[in-house]
């Protein structure tokens, strides 16, 4: 009786143990009434209990990547937009989590799509990699009905990078093309001008060299940041066709035309045109070494004009940077008009939102695509806007490199995308490896162009 | 309450619990996530089972042989050059008068600042154009390095800062061994004329082999699963000269091309590395240290 008696009270004190240890786990947020938190807790409980409507307070995740000063302009933009759709929707907190680009896109989404717990609202690149393989797996919210209904459905210039068969999954924040950012004040000193010709570029190069400037700024660290380079001038040398025609089939990765792109990259590299020792440098390690006049030039996205209005980032550089888009290469296929052009950048939205949440999300959309916040976009930020403005508003514009860059994409006979976005991720993955091993020596242009269309035709098998 | 203690119920009560959470947290998430790396689980689609296909993938990539071979370099610096710097240091502090816990600190201090801020750091310490050490050994005209960027540097630099990192704290390990030791042994051996020395190797370093033991022992397993400092200043770059076996399954298994299956079998081999590699060095050098001790 004893032996019993003294089990079940080990068991009963084993047992509170265990409760009071989960017990004080549940009570502790709702104790601590901390307004400064990040409203989560304290939201679900306090207004509830006093408002006679009854409105459910919820929260929404917003996953963005404007942070740091070259973002802020944008960051700004998206600061009105959740002012804004807050005061609309009752109840609703947005809860912002700003993640740096590449660690979002290539780190953190992927792995919350896979485990399935996205952000309800997050950024988000269009393409084969990104948006149309995360909405082939059923974890995008289909975006048809919501721009419908907001008489959005026609207004968007290109919506190609998020539309998978006929429903759209994602919605462009802006357009954008890469090309290449030259410092005026150095082009002066050297007796350069904006090259228009290949030769003219190359002369760039050479002169800017031998004067011991580091012709074109690189950070290859991220391999990305080299590989916008390669892309443009695939669109040079093998035609804006090129691009898409490695899914189809119609273009593979070591055709002449393509090792040619590699050949004349291995060429620059050997000639010193590239910043010494890129491999050990980041992104904005290359605007750096380009706003200190240490690089005549950067090959970048339009999406960084701001920052050359802006003396608090630009210093001494500040409106004294030009723009020019990729000039013709002798002897390259296709039509050498064509400009490289995206429509990539956006927010995404999870297919697992609730009623509550999709009613702050076709808020969110209505308040940040609309002709206001676009323009804003254009004027502020220099980013191209997606949806169509009228004539009146796009004359607004004054930043000459922004200016430029419309007159660029007005002139061009077309646009070819960013081959990331028409490629299995697979391929561009080992295009990420192959640029750093032919930057290193490691490999030659033809061994590169002979991996990826290996890596190519086993992704095509599948 | 002697009767209830001869009870083997009673044990089980104590031990079943933790048991429990010990299998629910660690053994279940093992056993069941090994079975993924026979699949090619990419996270989103519907996966199959592959058999051995994800191994044959890794072994044959020369640059997965390149990582093992990095982290065999991990191994032989901890080995040769971290654990012998580790015992000298120790016993030079352990011998001086004076401010004492002051170095004790000053050591230890690296290994308790995050990886992160030591990446970072250290990185401006490396850079080529900025860095301090460029600009120093600029002063004996040497050309710039570039440390990180590299391919001959990048796995000393980053070797370095590793041991840099972590040798404060087996330093403090040691010297908690080597003050503990009776200081008789010490003082009869000074009265009869043995140098510092002929004290160190004679007297102190035969004590404390158990805990020189035990610091390889983590310093090789350490090694095995070395990554953040890699990610930090590297990313195993350049062009994988200093990946590691754990960054190579950070850089290829996941990111914008995700491949679970690949990763967990590239975590199993990580696992087995270690584990082989542990049960060696204890079953050889380890065994004999402690019957030296004994």
């Amino acid at each position: 009786m004893k032996k019993v008696f003294s089990l079940v009270l080990m068991l009963t004190l084993a047992a509170t143990t265990v409760l009071a240890g989960c017990g004080s786990g549940n009570n502790k947020p709702s104790n601590s009434n901390n307004p400064g938190n990040t409203a989560a807790p304290a939201a679900t409980k306090a207004p509830a209990t006093e408002e006679p409507e009854k409105i459910e307070p919820f929260t929404v995740s917003l996953r963005h990547i404007q942070i740091g000063e070259s973002t802020k302009f944008r960051k700004a933009i998206l600061d009105d937009v959740v002012k804004k759709t807050q005061e609309e929707v009752p109840g609703l907190t947005f809860e912002l989590d700003g993640l740096e680009d590449s660690v979002n896109r290539f780190t953190k989404l992927p792995a919350e799509m896979a485990a399935g717990n996205p952000p309800i609202i997050f950024d988000l690149f269009g393409g084969t990699g990104d948006a149309l393989k995360y909405a082939a797996a059923d974890r995008l919210l289909d975006l048809t009905p919501i721009i419908e209904e907001l008489g959005l459905s026609d207004k968007f210039l290109n919506l190609e990078q998020f539309t998978l068969d006929g429903k759209v999954y994602g919605l462009p924040i802006g357009g954008n093309t890469e090309g290449f950012y030259y410092n005026e004040v150095l082009f002066e000193k050297y007796g350069l001008k904006e090259p228009t010709t290949w030769e003219e570029l190359e002369l760039a190069a050479e002169t800017l060299k031998s004067n011991g400037i580091t012709p074109f700024g690189m950070g290859s660290k991220g391999a990305w940041i080299p590989l916008m380079l390669v892309n443009t001038m695939i669109g040079r040398y093998a035609g804006p066709e090129a691009i898409p025609g490695f899914l189809a089939g119609t273009q593979t990765w070591n055709a002449p035309e393509i090792v040619n792109v590699f050949a004349k990259y291995e060429e620059w590299v050997k000639k010193g045109y590239f910043t010494k020792g890129e491999l050990g440098y980041e992104y904005a390690d290359m605007m750096n070494e380009f706003v200190t006049g240490k690089a005549g030039m950067i090959f970048d996205g339009s999406w960084r004009s701001s920052i050359f209005k802006d003396p608090e980032q630009a210093g001494d550089l500040t409106g004294k940077v030009g723009f020019f888009t990729m000039p013709a290469v002798p002897g390259g296929k296709g039509d050498q008009t064509f400009v490289n052009g995206n429509y990539s950048n956006g927010y995404g939205f999870s297919a697992l939102a609730n009623e509550n949440e999709l009613v702050a999300i076709k808020a969110f959309i209505k308040n940040l695509y609309n002709d206001e916040m676009q323009l804003r976009g254009l004027l502020e930020d220099g980013v191209l806007p997606s949806i169509k403005l009228s004539d009146e508003a796009i004359a607004k514009v004054d930043d000459k490199i922004v200016k430029k860059v419309m007159n660029i994409l007005a002139a061009s006979g077309g646009a070819f995308s960013h081959y990331d976005s028409a490629v299995p991720s697979e391929v561009y993955t080992e295009s990420e490896l192959q640029i750093q091993k032919l930057i290193a020596g490691k490999a030659t242009p033809q061994e590169v162009a002979d991996t990826l269309q290996k890596i190519q035709e086993a992704a095509s098998k599948k | 309450m002697k009767q209830t203690l001869r009870n083997p119920a009673v044990y089980a009560l104590f031990i079943i619990p933790t048991l429990a959470l010990y299998c629910l947290f660690f053994i279940y998430p093992m056993v069941t996530s090994s079975y993924y790396a026979f699949t090619d689980w990419n996270g989103l689609e519907d996966y199959k089972f592959i058999g051995l296909k994800n191994f044959v993938d890794v072994f044959s990539d020369p640059d997965f042989r390149s990582a093992i071979i990095n982290n065999l370099f991990f191994i032989l610096f901890a080995v040769f050059i971290q654990v012998p710097m580790i015992i000298i240091m120790a016993i030079l502090i352990g011998g001086v008068k004076r401010l004492q816990g002051f170095y004790k600190t000053t050591v230890f201090v690296p290994s308790i600042l995050s990886t992160a801020v030591i990446g970072i750091l250290w990185g401006f310490i490396y850079h080529p154009e900025i860095g301090p050490l460029n600009g120093f050994l600029a002063l004996f005209g040497i050309d710039k390095i570039y440390w990180l960027a590299d391919e001959k540097w990048a796995m000393p630099a980053v070797l370095f800062v590793n041991a840099w990192q972590w040798m404060g704290f087996y330093i403090v390990l040691v010297l908690a061994a080597i003050l503990a030791l009776p200081k008789e042994m010490n003082e009869a051996a000074e009265i009869d004329g043995a140098s510092g020395f002929q004290r160190a190797i004679h007297i102190t370093v035969p004590l404390i082999k158990p805990i020189i033991s035990v610091v390889m022992m983590l310093s090789i397993a350490g090694a095995m699963r070395v990554v953040d400092i890699v990610l930090v200043m590297t990313k195993g770059g350049p062009v994988g000269s200093t990946e590691v076996m754990a960054s190579y399954l950070v850089n290829r298994a996941m990111g914008v091309n995700p491949s679970y299956g690949l990763g967990t079998a590239i975590s199993l081999i990580i696992f087995a590395f270690a584990l082989i590699l542990t049960a060696l060095y204890q079953m050889t050098f380890g065994k004999s240290e402690k019957g030296d001790v004994s």
